[in-house]
């Protein structure tokens, strides 16, 4: 089924422009940095330069003596109460989970970390104060490189745990029961192809630096942060400080964007909190985007090494993938289990029969690693999708016909895939077909050889993503098998006003969704009540107190669907006040456009309306008897299985041979995200995650030096693209309702980035085949791509 | 992060500006747009006790013509250059290497006198100064002097600029009839140069007559492409004969190695990109 | 950060010798050092680097970590903190003297790390400019170690190419390019004092020597008189490798090494 033009009769499908934005683009919304209380004091933190080093004096004396200065401490005199951050998800039973105090005692292990702070009455003062902390480290080596932090005599970054081994973990096809053993398979295949695939660390680029805002002024101490998961928050910070829970209430004010970046606990909530404690007073920390750079978490940062065993004629038979996750110095909030999330999607849309998956994560004295858009996804959609060009390489395929012969096809679902998850929908077929005519495929591939041919100097190149991901986080259940600790359901309430107007209160904590918008559609067209009478409340415990937040593309497949059974119970409970107030038998009533009527009375006939049944329970002089006056009401849902998104992504790409730039010229994106609530927002995350895939592709880099340093520290050379870098998209869509997700949505926070990134590369790649080039390492830079040209020239390679 | 403390002053004329860095020692630091000075304070890796604004001394804002010259003012902002007038029609070549630099933001701010003065090896208009054979007009305490372009670009970040001088304006040879061009090569739009070629050609009857070449980040400073220029003055104006002069864009040349950029693969830019600027500036 | 250097100087290696132990001698080499204190084999100093708007300044402390006299080889560890902030630059520097005949050879091998805001900063700036100093530090030392005429000009640091020295600098060991490979430019060629050319440069800035600051009446206690003279760096390299003089309140300095460090804490002199 494809995508009609037509104008849809309700809100759902309708693109309506955001309600968020007049707030947010005039500036006329509070930012955390933006919050003043009184006697608000402001904290800056002393930063390591060292990567890996002891230290061996740390005296905040002189830095009392500052003008402005009211209190400056260090981790060793917190030592006893500050705690430890948590990972919560331990992926395996004898995972290593090291002490990660928010302030540094006696150690530090990466370039960045916290070791001192300064409170001060304003934040320059406090900012000049830590100029005055004495410190001095012995340096210990750094550990950078993860083959080397693996070997027996690696200097480790935790002494007193014996090993740079985070842990391993495996999957095999075999052993799970859903394929055959990859060795068994691969041996009696035609042709095995193995690559290696290097995953740069990237850092999440979110454009609200990360803020806390600590009041203990309060019977409840109250926290303001830059977070995605407020909720989760506050359990770890309940957890973690010892205050009960009851006592804090936490707040995510508006929040300017996250990609993952703000999916954490992070150490300077907690400094915050405790600094606020010890000075009974409010207390504000603001990063620098130069904090942001060194110590808020990176992401990806993987070794890949990738095995596909295939039949001659195409046909997909055994795949492997052993991986190496950077960890960085301390296990983060999930960070460990981001690369297991991946686990299950290297075998992406095929039908492999035998599939292993291994993974090592491992300590290194780096800025620890975690959520990055899509969070493994996107890098095992990455492996599965250069090696499955790789393939058609060496078997003199084209890409697009070797994927065809492998994918699951359409009417195959519900089809159980070899990594043991039953995909329950796709139209990979339909996808391909529209991108492929939507890009000129023939024409171009056309161009492309004339252009060989001719030994033109710039060389076209063609690449395709033809991506699955797994979207909706999550079923507890499955959750729980995973040794995450915490579940993936999702609630939301529906309160009906005395006035008619509808207040929604959410679980997931929208910062950049446009979840006010997507809610307040949903909820008109379930309770027939106008767009604008729809207010959308979250990210406060206060206002929502249950929730799971907001990641991996899961708050429409997951909250919205909530919000929906919400909606309904509020419609149940209407139903008997109204046939009561109608006087008819409520089985008799049928409920439309906002109104209860008696079945067979013509629209347009008087019923009554939601809005007088709300105003009728807030009197409550005439209901049924022993019906309670009230028709608010909560759901909390908690899906039964992943949604799938998946599409198929085409880009062609321009690469200048003489001084390696690749400029991308046509790119098409075709995806397939289930229903679709707002096409507006939909296509911003579209366009917003595909830059940001492109970016991994071509531009971005954290670059640690032989010393430990992130050399890469600044936006001068952590190169970021703009729009200007970017071609217009062309984007369009399939649309394959998710079965199991009632809403028939599936997500599309992260498809973008997942399908982009193999797609550009695979184009680099393709269009230097000729020269005998098979790889380019991302990002793929003007440099790299012409050493590949060079190389590959010197070794009798040409177009 | 936020600037270290510091002392502002902000002068009227010229020569008040003088008397304050002179009064500042070397401690001081001339401001005008901020876009190169404003980042280095803000993340501490300077810390001049007093900042001379030169941005609201009206003398040095402008363009006006000199008999063969085009006379910018220092202050004259980015932008102002980009649509100026006399400078699109007698120096075009600085209009399109302003039009590469950063973004519109930074060229609305930014100042034409302030590129010179900070002397990013990575900015883009010193080596269109030193292509021009701009010459550099600087205020001090005695009075006006003239410094070459050649001459006034010393080494990484360091001028003929004393402490105590300010720039004031440049004063740009008029070329009529000569073609121009900028190549500029960066990972990104709004990034700086990996390696930019400025090029000002003449032509007569398909011969090159006259040939100014200068590269951006091919050194601690901007470098004229002396060996290029010798190779095509005289030569025709055709693809071989540029390519061949290109070849020798790196002759004399020392450029870094960096993040961005291996110093094997900056010279084979230069030549590259050479080869493109001289071949557009001769209307190939 | 590994920075290698090779040149040779016209005098006898037990001559040269002698003055590479020198530190009071050697250290104000280092552009911008001050030596503050030196018992033979420590020595404590500060460094203050000034490129353009940018400031760097190292206050800390050096030793020899070997000095055979039979290989003639000289080890000197050396290690400081920013003045400003908490970033860090330790230096090994290795030198080795090699007799050829009345001349001697000279290789001086540094290792050097950096850390902090200039590391993470500085669009690659760290390299740029250690690779100066060390550049300039390795092209003085020839010039001391050449004897004759450097009292007249000693003041000079001479300019690479007026020593004759290489001073290719390559960013590490394993892709140095230009500093292991091809023999550099002055190798084994006699070193000339500073060149009359490398003043005659001066001309291009006006009356620098005037609006240069010259050595504060508050210089601390064993400045040598070479290290008070540092205009003349800024004159021939353009580097403005100024000394930091308001430092009685400040620890103070390093010189042999290579990075530096220096005091002149802001505090200290508000």
């Amino acid at each position: 089924m494809t995508v009609t033009e037509e104008r849809p009769a309700g809100e759902v499908g309708s693109a309506r422009r955001r309600k968020e934005d007049a707030r947010l683009i005039t500036g006329r919304t509070m930012w955390t940095e933006n919050l003043s209380l009184p006697g608000m004091l402001h904290l800056a933190i002393l930063r390591s330069p060292m990567a890996h080093a002891r230290i061996t004096r740390l005296d905040v004396g002189p830095a009392l003596q500052a003008p402005g200065v009211v209190t400056a401490f260090t981790g060793r005199d917190v030592a006893d109460v500050q705690g430890s951050l948590v990972c919560a998800w331990p992926v395996t039973e004898d995972i290593v989970q090291p002490a990660h105090p928010p302030l540094a005692v006696d150690e530090v292990r990466h370039v960045g970390e916290a070791v001192a702070v300064v409170i001060a009455r304003d934040r320059a003062s406090a900012l000049d104060a830590l100029m005055n902390i004495d410190v001095e480290y012995d340096e210990l080596p750094p550990v950078l490189d993860m083959e080397a932090a693996l070997a027996d005599d690696a200097p480790l970054v935790h002494a007193d745990q014996g090993t740079n081994r985070a842990f391993h973990w495996v999957y095999d096809s075999a052993q799970a029961g859903a394929g055959d053993d990859f060795e068994q398979v691969a041996r009696d295949a035609d042709v095995v192809v193995r690559r290696r695939y290097v995953q740069q660390r990237l850092i999440p680029s979110f454009m609200e630096p990360r803020s806390v805002l600590v009041d203990p002024t309060s019977d409840q101490i109250t926290v303001w942060s830059t977070t995605q998961i407020p909720h989760i928050l506050r359990v770890i910070l309940a957890l973690v400080t010892g205050v009960p829970e009851h006592k804090i209430r936490v707040i995510a004010p508006d929040v300017g964007g996250g990609f993952g970046g703000k999916l954490q606990v992070t150490p300077e909530e907690l400094i915050a909190f405790l600094a606020a404690q010890r000075v009974g007073k409010p207390v504000k920390y603001t990063e620098t985007r130069s904090d942001t750079m060194i110590a808020a978490h990176h992401g990806r940062d993987q070794i890949q090494d990738i095995d596909v065993a295939a039949r001659r004629d195409g046909t997909v038979l055994a795949l492997r993938a052993r991986l190496l996750a950077n960890m960085g110095a301390y296990l983060g909030l999930v960070g460990a289990g981001v690369p297991i999330l991946g686990a299950y999607m290297y075998n992406g849309i095929y039908k492999f029969r035998a599939y292993r998956f291994e993974c090592t994560g491992v300590f290194t004295t780096t800025a620890f690693t975690d959520a990055y858009r899509g969070a493994g996804r996107p890098e095992a959609t990455f492996a599965v999708e250069r090696i499955m060009d790789e393939l058609a390489a060496e078997l003199g395929m084209d890409p697009i016909e070797l994927r065809r012969r492998n994918w699951i096809r359409h009417e195959e679902f519900p089809y159980t895939t070899a990594a043991g998850l039953t995909y329950d929908s796709g139209n990979y077929e339909a996808a391909t077909a529209k991108a492929m005519q939507l890009f000129g495929y023939d024409d171009l591939r056309r161009e492309q050889q004339a252009r060989r041919e001719s030994g033109d100097p710039v060389q076209l190149g063609i690449g395709v993503s033809t991506y699955t991901e797994m979207c909706g986080l999550a079923p507890s259940r499955l959750w729980g098998s995973l040794r995450y600790t915490a579940g993936g359901w999702e609630t939301a309430t529906v309160r009906m006003l005395p006035t008619g107007r509808v207040e929604v209160v959410t679980g997931t904590s929208p910062h950049g969704q446009s979840h006010e918008t997507a809610w307040s559609q949903i909820v008109a067209d379930q309770l027939g009540v106008p767009f604008e009478d729809v207010e959308v409340l979250h990210g406060d415990t206060r206002s929502s107190p249950r929730g799971l937040d907001t990641y991996g593309s899961r708050s429409l497949a997951v909250g919205g669907t909530a919000l929906v059974q919400a909606c309904q119970k509020v419609i149940d409970k209407a139903r008997p006040i109204a046939a009561h107030l109608l006087e008819a038998d409520p089985g008799d009533l049928e409920f439309s456009g906002g109104a209860f009527r008696v079945r067979g009375t013509p629209e347009g006939e008087a019923g009554k309306t939601l809005a007088e049944c709300a105003l009728a329970v807030f009197a409550a002089h005439n209901l049924p008897p022993g019906v309670e006056p009230v028709i608010d009401a909560d759901a909390t849902y908690d899906p039964a299985n992943f949604s799938f998104p998946h599409g198929t992504h085409l880009c062609a790409v321009d690469v200048d041979t003489e001084t390696g730039r690749v400029a991308i010229r046509r790119y098409v994106a075709v995806d397939d995200v289930g229903r679709v609530v707002n096409p507006l927002i939909v296509e911003g995350q579209v366009h917003g995650g595909v830059a940001q895939g492109v970016a991994q592709a071509l531009f971005e880099e954290a670059v640690y030096d032989a010393d430990g340093n992130l050399v890469t520290g600044s936006f001068a050379d952590y190169t970021l693209p703009s729009s200007a870098d970017l071609p217009d998209f062309i984007t369009d869509r399939t649309e394959t309702p998710a079965l199991e997700h009632p809403l028939g949505t599936k997500g599309v926070g992260e498809a973008g980035t997942i399908a982009s990134t193999p797609a550009v590369v695979n184009a680099v790649v393709d269009a230097l085949r000729p020269y005998g080039v098979t790889d380019v390492r991302m990002p793929c830079t003007p440099e790299r791509v012409w050493q590949a040209v060079s190389t590959a020239s010197r070794k009798g390679g040409q177009p | 992060m936020i600037p270290e403390a510091f002392d502002y002053v902000r002068p009227s004329t010229v020569d008040d500006a003088v008397r304050a860095l002179a009064a500042a020692g070397d401690e001081a630091k001339v401001i005008a747009g901020g876009q190169s000075l404003v980042p280095v304070l803000r993340l501490r890796l300077a810390a001049p006790t007093v900042l001379v604004d030169i941005g609201r001394i009206a003398d040095l804002r402008g363009v006006r013509e000199d008999g063969d010259d085009l006379v910018i003012g220092a202050t004259t902002t980015h932008d102002e250059v980009l649509h100026d007038p006399l400078v699109a029609r007698y120096a075009p070549l600085i209009a399109e290497a302003t039009a590469t630099v950063a973004d519109r933001q930074v060229r609305h701010l930014g100042t034409f006198g302030g590129s010179l003065a900070h002397a990013d090896p990575a900015g883009d208009l010193p080596a269109v100064a030193v292509a021009l054979d701009a010459r550099l007009e600087i205020a001090g305490p005695n009075g006006m002097r003239t410094v070459p372009a050649a001459d006034f670009f010393l080494d990484y970040l360091t001028t003929a600029l004393g402490v105590d001088e300010v720039l004031a304006a440049v004063r740009v040879p008029k070329l009529p009839g000569w073609g121009t061009h900028y190549e500029k090569f960066s990972r990104v739009a709004q990034a700086w140069a990996l390696v930019g070629v400025a090029a000002a050609i003449e032509r007569a009857d398909g011969t090159i007559t006259g040939a100014r070449v200068a590269l951006t980040n091919m050194g601690p400073t901007p470098v004229r492409a002396r060996a290029v220029e010798q190779a095509l003055v005289g030569a025709p104006a055709t693809a071989e004969a540029i390519a061949e002069a290109a070849s020798r864009a790196g002759d004399g040349t020392q450029p870094g190695s960096d993040l961005s950029a291996s110093a094997d693969y900056r010279a084979h830019l230069a030549t590259v990109l050479t080869g493109r600027a001289v071949s557009a500036a001769s209307g190939l | 950060m590994r920075l290698d250097h090779d040149f040779t100087v016209p005098v006898p290696a037990d001559e040269a010798w002698r003055v590479l132990l020198d530190v009071p001698r050697v250290a104000p080499c280092m552009p911008g050092a001050t030596l503050t204190d030196s018992d033979g084999d420590r020595f404590a100093g500060t460094v203050k680097v000034k490129l353009g708007p940018i400031t760097l300044s190292y206050r800390g402390t050096g030793h020899f970590v070997d000095r055979d006299e039979s290989t003639r080889r000289v080890v000197i560890e050396a290690h400081g903190r920013e003045s400003r902030g908490s970033g860090t630059a330790a230096a090994t520097v290795t030198a080795v003297l090699e007799p050829v005949g009345d001349t001697t050879r000279v290789r001086v091998s540094t290792d050097l790390h950096v850390t902090g805001r200039p590391a993470q900063f500085g669009r690659g700036m760290i390299a740029d400019v250690s690779g100066k100093l060390v550049d300039q530090f390795a092209a003085c030392l020839a010039q001391e170690l050449t004897g004759g005429g450097a009292e007249a000009v000693g003041a000079r640091a001479p300019t690479q190419a007026a020593v004759g020295a290489p001073a290719q600098a390559g960013m590490d060991a394993q892709a140095p390019g230009a500093a292991a490979g091809s023999p550099p430019p002055g190798a084994g060629q006699p070193v000339s004092p500073a060149a009359p050319g490398a003043a005659a440069e001066v001309g291009v800035a006006p009356e620098p020597v005037a609006t240069a600051p010259g050595p504060a009446p508050t210089q601390p206690t064993a400045t040598t008189g070479r290290a008070a003279e540092p205009i003349d760096l800024l004159e021939v390299t353009g580097l403005r490798a100024l000394l930091r003089e308001h430092a009685p309140t400040v620890a103070l300095l390093t010189a042999v090494a290579v990075v530096a460090w220096v005091l002149g804490r802001r505090s200290a002199r508000r």
